[in-house]
This record gives structure tokens, C-alpha cells and sequence, in this order.
């Protein structure tokens, strides 16, 4: 498949993307989360895309997922209104207090020190402690 | 061609939109009182009637002298409660793939044994999570008077691969016989209690004239409401069920769906620390946030997994819109991989509620450490000089597309 933007053109292996796609889209539905961090090392890295094609379509593609995933959920009575109604405003808030503490933290330190966080609670699910 | 998108679509929706069974008949107070129930020969009096948020109560009363007195607690509210049983049987070698489901396990359930069969309790405990409700129950004796949720109505779905592919729960089969449901009632209550301690302990002096006294503790986080205190020797010998109410006040809330009561204070600043680290981290907080609510308060996962969703939902449609005004995505890509994305979220959803608690932890711990390794490798020397290159055209095309925005 051809993709044009901002007068470039792409070749990209739509099908490898859409099987890639899928697998990404069972994950994140089943556990709840929004699926980003592997989508876009799917579309740079193994579709060979620029980061600026990647940054707007990869959110445009798991927002077809979070939707579908949410009204499933929703028919599976998962869905609990109060518990959306204490998370939702927090999500809302953090995401306008982060950009403006965003230019004074480095994105690299941010990044190890998320690492060193996610395998602590990485093996705290496992069990090892 | 459009003829055949339009019907797909509308047989997509009719699937959404008949959630009515499923989410909303909940509140069905399990049956109570049992017949034949012989009032008079067991006594049972409470020193208080209400608690605030759990607390403790003193209970005592007069049962036929040299029997063991065991005391039921259960609350009205009910919760669902689920179960997805591919374990191999004993019998035939094969395996079910049968998913029951209640939506009448009442929110909080405890036996209170004498003290003398601690012993009994404990030897079951060391089988850590692989403890049986059945098993511990008759072990202590407490399956003669175990009644409460013997009642409820369970439905099961006769799964299959297919059906859980297209997302169906299966076909619904017939309704079991008393002894089943009793059975199947326990390994429900087990799915939705987990620990063993929830379920039963040992709090009952009995002294040899028959009089008894417990102190019962009734924890914090539970459901409010009236919860009804049975005390019995054996199925026929059971006193009359006395009453009290659990109350809880703001900033106290009961999350019906849940069947938690938590203080909104600690998950309200929990998804704001998560999201604020999320967006700086430059990936959504779902990842963090679905683990750290599962393992903090006593949440089924499959109602986190189920309301985390819908939260990341709208930040990532602002985003959209964002990049949107400035022409910055490719509609074309995003549109041909999303749709791929749609099936994958139809059938995620339902392998949810097919899993346990410990299953879901299990694999999240292994996608925590791919992301970790995804997270590492984007730290690297090598990425960052790429990546520096990257970005460094990534804000040259935003400015274009930015400054031919406002030229409109």
C-alpha cells in the first residue's frame, strides 16, 4: 500500500501491519490498556516508517481499538460508572499538568527511570517477591 | 459492496447493544432463610447493630450443649461472580470449557468455625492458592450449615473456541440440580473471595453448656448495606438471622460493579501520578495503572480492565483531533491498520472474563517486561542520536503543517 504525507510517498506492507495490528489490539483489549508504546515501534521499526507519519496514524489506529474494546466490555458489564467517574477527571487533569512540567524533565530520564519502575512492578506481578 | 459494509455494521452493532442481560440484573438478594429452619433451639444476640466501614461485633447466643456452633455472615448486596472451568475431570479425561457466571454471589460471605478447627483451617492454607472451598469446608465441618449462596442462581455457557473468537459466551445450558449448584457455588465464591481467610475463620468459643461467643472482626473496603448473621449447629438446627448495617459516608464510595467500597481520595491521585507520568513518558497510562489498581484494592480485574478503557478513550481522541487540525495523520494508514485493530478489541474484551486474577498478573508481568525492554532500547545511545535526527524533522514538518493551518 502507497501512503502519501505532506508530498512524500511510502511503502508500506499493510499486511504485515494489519496482522501486527491485531495481535496489538487482543493484548491491550483484554488487559485495558491503550496500546501505543507498541504500536509505534510497529510502525517505525518492523513497517520502516518516519516518526512523523508514525506519531498522528498510530493514535488514529488504537482508537478504533480502545472504542471497539470499550463498548465490549461495556456489553460484558466490566464497565463501572462511579470507579470511571474518580478515574476519569484525574486522567484529564494529569494530562494538562504534564505538558508544562514536560520542558523542565528530560524524556530520557523519565524513560530509565520507567524502566527501573516497570520491572520492579513487572516482578512483583510474576510473583518473585 | 456498500450493501454488504452496511449490514456487517449493523449486525455490529445489534451485538453491542445487548448488554441488558448481562451488566444490569444484579441485585437479586440471595435466598435466606431456610426452610424447615428449627427457630428456638439456637439463640443468637449482636451487641451492636451498626458499624461504620467494618468494625467488630460481639456475637453470642445458646445452642443444644456439646454441638459446634458455626455462624454465617452475609451481606444483601449482591456481586458477580465468574468462572471459567477448563480444568482437566477426573472422570472423562476431557476438558469442559464451561463459563458459569452469577450475578447473585452475595458481596461479602464468611463462616465463623469454632476455634477448635483452626487447625483444620490452616492445614488447607498451606495449599496456597491451590486451597478448595469444598474441601476446607467439609474438612471444619462448616459444609453442614454452609447455605447462604447454595442458592443462587448460576447460569453456565457451554465455550467454545469459536464462539470465544467471535466473542460469544457460548450457548446457555440447563440449569443445574441443587447438590451442582451448591458445589458450583463454591468454587464461584472462591473466584470472587480468592483468599481463604474471607471466607472462613475461626472466631467461636463454645463453652460445655452449649452458650458460645465470637468476636467477629468485619473488614473495611466491604459493600454497605444490611448483612444478616445466622448461627447453626447443622441444616436443621439454625437460630433466626439477625441484622446490621454497614455504613460508610464520602469520601467513602461503594463501586456497585466492584462490590468495593474505597475511599476516592487514593484512585483519584493514583491516575493522576500515572497519567501526568504517562504523557512524560510519552505512552499511556494503562499499562501502569491496570496492574497497580488489581494489586491495591480488591477489584476484579476484569472491572478495571473494562473501565481503564473508556479512560484512555478521550485523551486519545483529543489527540487525534489535535493532529487532525494540523493535517498531521495519515487517514489512509491509520483507517487500514484500525480496522484490523476493531476485530482485535471485539474478541479481547471476552477473554477476560475467561481468565483468573492471577492468570491476568502473570501475563501482564511479562508485557510490563517487553515494554520495559522497548522503554531500555529507546534510551540507547544509538536511538537517542536517531532519534535526535528524527525529531529534529518531526518538529520542521509540525511547523509546516502548523503554519498551513493558520494560513486557512
Amino acid at each position: 500500500m502507497i501512503v502519501q504525507f505532506w508530498g512524500q510517498e511510502f511503502k508500506v506492507n499493510i499486511v504485515v501491519g494489519c496482522i501486527g495490528g491485531f495481535l496489538i489490539a487482543i493484548v491491550s483489549s483484554m488487559f485495558g490498556f491503550g496500546g501505543g508504546p507498541f504500536m509505534v515501534p510497529l510502525m517505525t521499526v518492523v513497517l520502516g516508517l518516519p516518526m512523523y507519519v508514525v506519531v498522528g496514524s498510530s493514535l488514529l489506529a488504537i482508537f478504533f481499538n480502545t472504542l471497539m474494546g470499550t463498548m465490549r466490555h461495556y456489553q460484558f458489564g466490566n464497565f463501572d460508572g462511579l470507579f470511571f467517574l474518580i478515574m476519569f477527571p484525574a486522567a484529564i487533569l494529569g494530562g494538562w499538568i504534564a505538558p508544562k512540567i514536560a520542558q523542565r524533565v528530560s524524556p530520557t530520564v523519565v524513560k530509565r527511570v520507567a524502566v527501573a519502575g516497570l520491572l520492579i512492578l513487572a516482578l512483583n506481578l510474576l510473583g518473585v517477591y | 459492496m456498500m450493501h454488504r459494509w452496511l449490514l456487517s455494521a449493523a449486525l455490529l452493532f445489534s451485538f453491542v447493544a445487548m448488554p441488558a442481560g448481562v451488566g444490569v440484573a444484579a441485585q437479586n438478594a440471595p435466598a435466606q432463610k431456610p426452610a424447615g429452619a428449627k427457630a428456638g433451639a439456637v439463640t443468637v444476640q449482636i451487641d451492636k447493630t451498626e458499624l461504620k466501614n467494618g468494625g467488630t461485633i460481639m456475637i453470642t447466643g445458646k445452642a443444644p450443649r456439646g454441638k459446634p456452633v458455626f455462624i454465617e455472615v452475609f451481606a444483601e448486596r449482591t456481586v458477580r461472580a465468574s468462572r471459567f472451568d477448563a480444568d482437566v475431570d477426573k472422570e472423562t479425561k476431557k476438558r469442559p470449557y464451561i463459563f458459569y457466571m452469577t450475578h447473585e454471589m452475595p458481596a461479602y460471605y464468611k463462616i465463623f468455625a469454632p476455634k477448635d478447627r483452626k487447625e483444620a483451617i490452616d492445614k488447607e492454607k498451606k495449599e496456597g492458592k491451590k486451597w478448595s472451598v469444598s474441601k476446607v469446608l467439609k474438612d471444619t465441618g462448616a459444609d453442614a450449615v454452609y447455605s447462604a449462596p447454595t442458592k443462587i442462581k448460576i447460569d453456565r455457557y457451554q465455550a467454545t473456541l469459536v464462539g470465544s473468537i467471535i466473542g460469544s459466551r457460548g450457548s446457555i445450558m440447563p440449569a443445574m440440580d441443587d447438590k451442582d449448584n451448591a458445589r458450583r457455588s463454591m468454587q464461584l465464591l472462591k473466584a470472587r473471595f480468592r483468599s481463604l481467610d474471607k471466607v472462613l475463620g475461626a472466631a467461636v468459643d463454645v463453652a460445655p453448656d452449649g452458650s458460645f461467643k465470637a468476636e467477629v472482626k468485619i473488614r473495611s473496603g466491604l459493600a454497605p448495606g444490611k448483612y444478616t448473621i445466622v448461627a447453626a449447629v447443622d441444616k436443621a438446627t439454625k437460630s433466626a438471622p439477625v441484622t446490621f448495617e454497614n455504613k460508610i459516608s464520602f469520601p467513602l464510595l461503594y463501586l456497585k460493579n466492584g462490590g468495593t467500597s474505597l475511599n476516592l481520595i487514593g484512585p483519584f491521585l493514583l491516575t493522576l501520578a500515572v497519567a501526568i507520568f504517562g504523557v512524560l513518558m510519552g505512552a499511556g497510562g494503562g499499562f501502569i495503572l491496570n496492574p497497580l489498581l488489581v494489586s491495591i484494592w480488591p477489584l476484579p480485574h476484569t472491572i478495571v480492565a473494562g473501565t481503564v478503557m473508556p479512560t484512555v478513550l478521550f485523551s486519545q481522541g483529543s489527540g487525534i483531533y489535535n493532529y487532525s487540525k494540523i493535517k498531521f495523520i495519515s487517514w489512509k494508514l491509520g483507517v487500514a491498520i484500525g480496522l484490523s485493530m476493531v476485530v482485535g478489541g471485539f474478541i479481547g474484551p471476552k477473554m477476560t472474563e475467561l481468565i483468573t486474577l492471577e492468570q491476568f498478573k502473570f501475563v501482564f508481568g511479562w508485557i510490563l517486561i517487553i515494554l520495559a525492554g522497548l522503554m531500555f532500547w529507546q534510551t540507547t545511545p544509538k536511538y537517542l542520536a536517531t532519534n535526535k535526527k528524527e525529531q529534529a524533522i518531526l518538529k520542521e514538518f509540525k511547523r509546516k503543517a502548523e503554519e498551513s493551518a493558520r494560513k486557512k
